[in-house]
């Protein structure tokens, strides 16, 4: 199993305002899947989302990755975790502005410890996967929003990671380039890259496999995706 | 992450911010250069000092009235103490010459007096003193020839002019078996001496030198001396032959003195090393002066540096986020920022070091043209590594604040900073 989570519970706040953000969540993701996580603003997706990326610790609760919590881990080593079987793609695509798209993608690959020319090739490779590569010695302000979160997604693949976090990666986009981006993660899936997705669009959110639905800090639903949307046709029209 | 990467990515971070990156440094570079440039005037100040006193010859002692008390040292007293006493004479020298571990003496006085030739008249320094003076300082006539020990033994009334001062009086003409009055008394001039500079900071090319015991006689009307050089067989000796010429000299002027202590003399006897270290402590307190006021222009550069270090690091909180997000280690953030430090200070401290040495440069050519006098261009190689030592040091001593910072971001914040 991919993620173990159970009864996780997350409270902000000091002893005086307590603020929960999530009130026992409990679920299981295996390795292949395509998942949504989805709910209004305040439902404590980014909370959860945070937690299973290991950038925040749960109050209450477990959450297991590939059979391990974040308990058994130091921060050198949760780093290292991030760095080679997890991959972001953020809503305002994170780029460094005055680094080409090259240098950009490269990133996770300098806390890797590659040779160079191991770097070169991986960086070759995410590029042409999403379809940058001739972007590659442009610099973000060159590029358009769509093409921006292209070079994202090829940062977040470079290291092949065992799962591609994608928070909101559509919500700065037109619909055309969201379009293409959620094409790319459907194709990603294809190739057997797991994603999660966090968005609050239930169209972007049906063209995953399975949706789960947060509302204040607790499940709302957890089902399959019975009439799933394919990004490709949206391009078609 | 490799430290060559920490390196990489701290050049590139430094190269985006160009002018930012150069006025930061701007204060590293004035720092250090000033630190330099004080260093070299310092150890330039202290070479013409050394070279000055050593010019009459490192095997000489000085033998001056006036007794050496370093507790009482107040200069005036010392001064008036030395023109005061009386009891050091010529058959004093006579007496030190003979001892085996001197191989001469020079007896000194000095007198300012108006000097006379045709229609021109000038106030010289008239300096009395016996052949063996030339034979100390090595100096040499290049017209006519020097008094010889009969002049002095004789009074004679005969003068050897200073290089400037031939030049003065006699232009194109030979000034030789000419007449010149000092102080209404008539001189003969037989010779003229070579061109020499300056000797102890005195520029002896504007003397006038007589036997001494003419200027004694028939100018100042006196029997003691003002000073005297006596000169060492050699260089080791030199301790055994002070004690020996006080010795000499405590007996002729009848001065108990059983226990050596030197304030109890109506003498000094003073090497041209002791003088030199005299000297060399001055100059070393005045090159740490300067020293400090240039290390205090080193701290505000550090502190612009720890400043603009911390701008940075806000500025790129989501960047360092997202490093984090992706794997960096925090001791991946905390190498990057500090690195970016360290090349700053390093690199304006490369800078002020070049700088400073074109500065310690000119400074010594214009100081060489100002005091007329060689002014030696020395950047040692210990202020060169004290200077980049600290420059490096700054780097880490303020950049590991706002690196450390940096490092302790918490990712999910730094992601969301806008």
């Amino acid at each position: 199993m991919l993620f173990e989570i159970e009864n996780l519970k997350k409270i902000y706040g000091n002893n005086s305002v307590k603020t929960p953000a999530l009130q026992g969540v409990s679920f299981k993701i295996s390795s292949g899947e395509f998942v949504s996580i989805m709910g209004p603003s305040g439902s404590g997706k980014s909370t959860l989302m945070h937690i299973m990326c290991f950038l925040d610790r749960p109050t209450y609760g477990q959450c297991k990755f590939e059979d391990k919590s974040i308990d058994d881990f130091n921060d050198d080593e949760l780093a290292r975790v991030r760095n080679k079987k997890m991959g972001f793609v953020f809503q305002s695509y994170n780029l460094l502005s005055r680094t080409n798209v090259f240098d950009n993608v490269k990133l996770p690959l300098i806390y890797t410890g590659f040779s160079k020319e191991k770097e070169n090739e991986l960086v070759e490779q995410a590029l042409k996967s999403v379809g940058i590569f001739h972007r590659a010695f442009h610099f973000p302000n060159q590029l358009s929003g769509g093409e921006q979160q292209k070079t994202a997604i090829a940062r977040a693949i470079v290291n092949h990671p065992s799962v591609i976090f994608a928070d909101e990666p559509t919500g700065n986009l037109d619909s055309k380039s969201g379009q293409q981006i959620m094409d790319i993660f459907q194709k990603l899936n294809d190739q057997g890259h797991t994603i999660i997705l966090v968005t609050h669009e239930k169209y972007t959110a049906e063209m995953a496999k399975r949706i789960i639905s947060l509302k204040d800090g607790k499940i709302l639903s957890d089902e399959l995706v019975s009439l799933r949307h394919y990004a490709k046709d949206g391009l078609i029209k | 992450m490799k430290l060559s990467n920490s390196f990489q990515t701290a050049l590139v971070g430094l190269k985006t911010n160009k002018t930012r990156s150069f006025l930061t440094i701007l204060g590293i570079v004035i720092g250090i250069s000033s630190v330099i440039l004080m260093m070299s005037l310092g150890d330039g100040a202290q070479g013409l000092i050394l070279k000055q006193i050593m010019s009459m010859g490192p095997n000489n002692v000085y033998v001056e009235p006036g007794s050496f008390d370093l507790e009482g040292a107040d200069m005036t007293q010392a001064m008036m103490e030395g023109m005061d006493i009386k009891t050091l004479t010529l058959d004093d020298m006579d007496a030190i010459e003979k001892d085996p571990l001197v191989e001469s003496v020079a007896p000194m006085v000095l007198n300012v007096a108006r000097v006379v030739y045709k229609n021109n008249d000038k106030k010289v320094t008239v300096f009395g003193t016996s052949p063996a003076y030339a034979e100390i300082t090595g100096g040499r006539t290049i017209l006519g020839s020097n008094f010889n020990d009969f002049d002095v033994q004789s009074m004679a009334k005969v003068a050897v002019l200073g290089y400037k001062i031939n030049e003065d009086f006699f232009q194109n003409e030979n000034p030789i078996g000419k007449t010149i009055r000092i102080k209404d008394v008539n001189f003969k001039v037989i010779g003229v001496m070579e061109e020499q500079g300056s000797q102890m900071f005195l520029n002896v090319d504007d003397y006038v030198y007589i036997p001494i015991t003419t200027v004694q006689k028939f100018l100042l009307g006196i029997n003691h001396i003002q000073s005297s050089a006596v000169k060492i067989v050699s260089q080791d000796k030199i301790d055994e032959a002070m004690e020996s010429i006080r010795l000499i000299l405590r007996e002729r002027h009848n001065i108990y003195n059983p226990e050596g202590d030197l304030s109890k003399d109506d003498f000094k006897v003073v090497s041209a090393k002791e003088s030199a270290d005299m000297m060399n402590i001055v100059t070393g307190i005045l090159t740490m002066l300067l020293s400090s006021v240039a290390a205090i222009a080193l701290l505000v550069g550090g502190i612009g540096i720890m400043n603009i270090m911390l701008v940075s690091v806000v500025e790129r909180t989501r960047e360092i986020g997202l490093r984090k997000a992706v794997g960096a280690r925090k001791k991946d953030i905390l190498y990057q920022f500090l690195i970016e430090a360290i090349v700053l200070t390093g690199l304006g401290g490369i800078i002020g070091i070049l700088l400073g040495i074109v500065f310690a440069y000119l400074a010594a050519i214009v100081l060489s043209m100002a005091l007329g006098t060689q002014w030696s261009f020395v950047v040692s190689l210990k202020s060169i590594v004290l200077a980049f030592g600290v420059a490096a040091g700054i780097g880490i001593v303020f950049g590991i604040y706002p690196a450390r910072k940096a490092a302790e971001l918490s990712p999910i914040e730094a992601l969301r900073y806008e």
